[in-house]
């Protein structure tokens, strides 16, 4: 079982409160601890934090921090838009509300080491005070000298002050070209099978026994553990389809012992719940809803499948045109939409080392008046090139179904790339008549 | 405090200390800023440039010189020593009273600062730079019986380029007016910068009336410093040779040569065992400081790098041999590293520790490196010449 962090600085029933609500992470926890050293003991001034998303990082360093009651102020470098929001929240939290108040209106790093510098006289640290920047990596996008300001802070302002960097990115990717202070870097890795069945069986129902529970994570971990490690997301899944799981035990079809029959009433509703909540194309509350009602699961409608829209005639025969324009190669076009295209050999149409089908390459570009001449030959009728037809190629660029590349000419030959999958455009031409398939290079 | 007090620093509270033996006094004496009265090696320019403007100051008329010249030849200090002269001369009554205004353009914020800086000195009045430019236009178009010729030097020109020349422009167009009497005597360093940045009007403007002060010659930098020491026996003869030759063929900057004068006369003090019975200064304190301040340290650095920094340096060539080109990507230099680290039988590293040797090198700028977050595909190319490398890491 875990063991009991130890440290002479801080009180013996605090680090056993810390102990218990940090599983698995006592390692770190003890690393951490003994680079923190006691209160008034100087800190090394700037540590590193790497690891995966849901690897406890923030969660072992807020812990830490509140727990043992020490001076800290967690910032999120996401919020912080300007770097005024950030000095301003570092100093409030360790001068008081009114500290911030003489900042400039657009305050430099130098600003704020003054004024820390300035308050830090005033109100001097009896203990270490501790900066957590979460999601270190915007730093970067900030100006040149933040990050190498942050990591050498406690030389700059002269206080007893330690900056704690949270980042899923490793350091490598941070170091500036001009050099800087380097931080001590340490590594939080991903919990195991064993620990994260630990932790997730922690928060057990409480009408039934921890070992049901227990054994429903163990199923549940089977299913997920292959695809999906994050602690976050199997806690949220856990917490979903426990109520499928009980059913069972609900009706009196089953008892806590029938491990075997729970299995099979649960197996293959979680194998549908992978593709479907797991992928957020149901939404939660939907798939409790179902649940709830009892229907089948599968004929919901999914986010997924709802790629159908309404287009005026004309537009889909231009979408049509714009996709055979993005996804067969110039050349063949004679070949496919003029009438009397005289002899075409054979060897020379289909080129053998052409191997990679244009559908896995992605769409091309193609210039408006190829795409004028594709439209007009699949469309039946005699079209006039009103304002119409233009504005609704414009429409179609708006609508994100088309998109327009290189923008340096918007008047004259502009150039487009068609944007839809194939299954789209199959079920548009259907609506119209139209085989498309009889007309893509890739499927002769 | 009083409103229009005088800007003013706290003064010292023991004077400065006089020199106390020779090589004191030599330094003193050999100081930057110690110009001296007369310039040495400057007359011809000297008495150019104070013929024009004596000739424009007692016509009443006004013009434009443009003069030119490598730092460190001594433009600024002739004209000064021009200005210098000829405000004595005025004062004797030889010729008519004159006003002398200087802005440097390195000084200023912004270009428009100039119109500001010009109007202040002109007449204490302060203005925001477009007012200044409008005041300064009519009093410069405007005739006014009663005044005196200005002189104008404009340091630094080619920092008051803007988009448009018009700071340049107004420089040069109002000594053509005809009641403005202002003669502009404007200083850079490049000898084509009329042609170079200037649009055809201003160009036109400034006139061909040019000036061009050459690089001292190893002759001209010896008689300054002797000049400069003024029989203060402090130097060997072979040794202010040796200086004033090395800096000759180098820039031929009087600055330059100063201060290795003076950096030689402190190694020698150094080098004394007792500080009152100072010797002269000799070859050895001069090779001395030439070697400390003309010397690159690139081939130092990578002597003292650690091993695994040099071995990536050798990779980097190994990689440029290979590839042909004088650039590659961390990943092409990190796979040549790790076959250098068996061949050499060193533990191979890894790709992190690659990568920071890699920054380390690039932070000392003995690399060139794209950012950091590149990672392995970072490119890598050499700051220094490959020969550079190989013979620092040949030596052992």
């Amino acid at each position: 079982m875990s063991v009991l962090l130890q440290h002479p600085g801080y009180a013996e029933e605090r680090l056993r409160s810390v102990t218990e609500r940090l599983p698995c992470r006592e390692a770190q926890a003890c690393t951490m601890l003994a680079l923190m050293g006691e209160p008034e003991q100087y800190s090394y001034p700037s540590i590193f934090i790497y690891g995966h998303r849901a690897a406890g990082k923030s969660y072992v360093t807020q812990t830490l921090l509140k727990e043992l009651e020490l001076p800290h102020i967690v910032v999120s470098c996401v919020e912080c838009v300007s770097a005024g929001l950030l000095f301003e929240q570092v100093l409030m939290a360790f001068f008081g509300s009114s500290s911030s108040a003489s900042l400039p209106r657009s305050p430099s790093f130098s600003d704020f080491v003054r004024l820390y510098r300035q308050l830090c006289t005033q109100l001097p640290a009896n203990q270490t005070r501790y900066i957590v920047l979460d999601k270190a990596e915007l730093l970067r996008d900030m100006d040149a000298n933040f990050l190498p300001g942050f990591l050498r802070l406690q030389e700059l302002v002269d206080d007893n002050v330690t900056v704690i960097f949270l980042s899923e990115i490793v350091w490598d990717k941070f170091r500036p070209n001009t050099g800087c202070f380097e931080p001590l870097l340490l590594h939080f890795p991903n919990y195991s099978k064993v620990e994260l069945q630990e932790i997730l069986a922690q928060d057990c129902h409480p009408s039934y026994s921890p070992e049901l529970y227990s054994s429903y994570i163990n199923i549940l971990l089977g299913v997920f553990y292959s695809v999906c490690r994050d602690l976050r997301e199997l806690r949220h899944l856990a917490a979903l389809n426990f109520v499928k799981f009980c059913e069972p035990l609900e009706n009196g079809e089953a008892k806590e012992k029938d491990t075997h029959k729970l299995w099979r009433n649960i197996e293959p509703h979680l194998k549908r719940a992978m593709q479907t909540v797991y992928l957020r194309e149901v939404s939660s509350v939907q798939w409790e809803q179902q649940q709830t009602e009892e229907r089948e699961t599968a004929d919901m409608r999914v986010l997924s499948a709802h790629d159908h829209v309404e287009l005026p005639y004309y537009s889909k025969f231009l979408l049509i045109a714009a996709y055979l324009a993005s996804y067969n190669p110039a050349r063949t076009d004679r070949r496919f939409f003029l009438k009397h295209h005289g002899k075409i050999k054979k060897t020379n149409f289909l080129k053998k080392h052409e191997k990679t089908s244009n559908h896995l390459l992605g769409p091309k570009p193609f210039p408006l008046d190829r795409l004028l001449a594709i439209f007009y030959s699949v469309v039946d009728s005699r079209v006039a090139p009103t304002a119409s037809v233009f504005s609704q190629i414009s429409s179609l660029v708006t609508l994100q179904l088309l998109s327009q590349v290189s923008h340096d000419d918007q008047l004259d030959a502009p150039k487009y790339k068609c944007t839809v999958s194939l299954d789209f455009i199959r079920a548009i031409s259907r609506t119209v008549g139209f085989d498309i398939v009889r007309y893509l290079y890739d499927f002769l | 405090t009083p409103r229009n007090a005088t800007p003013s620093i706290p003064t010292r509270s023991l004077p400065a200390r006089k020199p106390g033996n020779v090589l004191e006094e030599a330094r003193a004496r050999l100081h930057v800023s110690s110009v001296p009265e007369s310039l040495p090696c400057r007359e011809q320019e000297f008495q150019d440039i104070y013929s024009f403007v004596e000739s424009k100051i007692i016509d009443g008329t006004g013009g434009c010189m443009y003069i030119s010249g490598v730092p460190g030849t001594g433009k600024t200090a002739t004209v000064h020593e021009v200005i210098r002269c000829l405000q004595h001369s005025s004062d004797q009554d030889e010729i008519p009273a004159f006003r002398f205004i200087e802005i440097n353009g390195m000084k200023m914020t912004d270009p428009h600062q100039a119109y500001v800086q010009i109007l202040q000195k002109l007449t204490d009045q302060k203005a925001t730079a477009d007012h200044a430019a409008s005041l300064l236009e009519k009093r410069f178009s405007n005739p006014a019986p009663k005044r005196e010729t200005t002189v104008l030097l404009v340091d630094e020109l080619d920092l008051l380029w803007t988009r448009k020349q018009n700071v340049m422009y107004n420089l040069f167009d109002w000594p053509t007016r005809r009641h403005a009497r202002l003669v502009v005597l404007a200083i850079a360093n490049t000898m084509d910068l009329p042609e170079r940045i200037m649009i055809n009007r201003v160009a036109s403007r400034l006139g061909l009336t040019r000036m061009s002060f050459q690089p001292y010659s190893f002759k001209q930098l010896q008689q300054i410093i002797t000049s400069r020491l003024n029989r203060v026996k402090a130097f060997e003869e072979d040794a202010l040779q040796l200086v004033s030759r090395k800096v000759a063929a180098l820039s031929g900057d009087a600055r330059r040569c100063l201060d290795i004068c003076r950096r030689a006369t402190e190694i020698c003090e150094h080098s004394s065992s007792q500080p009152s019975d100072t010797g002269l200064v000799g070859m050895g304190h001069v090779m001395e400081a030439l070697e400390e301040m003309f010397s690159s340290s690139y081939i130092t650095a990578i002597r003292c790098a650690s091993l695994q920094e040099q071995l990536f340096l050798r990779a980097v060539i190994a990689e440029f041999r290979r590839l042909g080109l004088e650039e590659a990507t961390f990943q092409q230099v990190f796979v040549q590293h790790q076959t250098l680290c068996r061949v050499e039988g060193l533990q191979p590293i890894g790709v992190s520790e690659g990568l920071a040797v890699c920054q380390r090198l690039g932070t000392c700028r003995l690399l060139l490196l794209e950012p950091s977050r590149l990672d392995v595909l970072l490119r890598v190319r050499l700051n220094v010449s490959q020969d550079d490398v190989l013979y620092a890491l040949k030596e052992d």
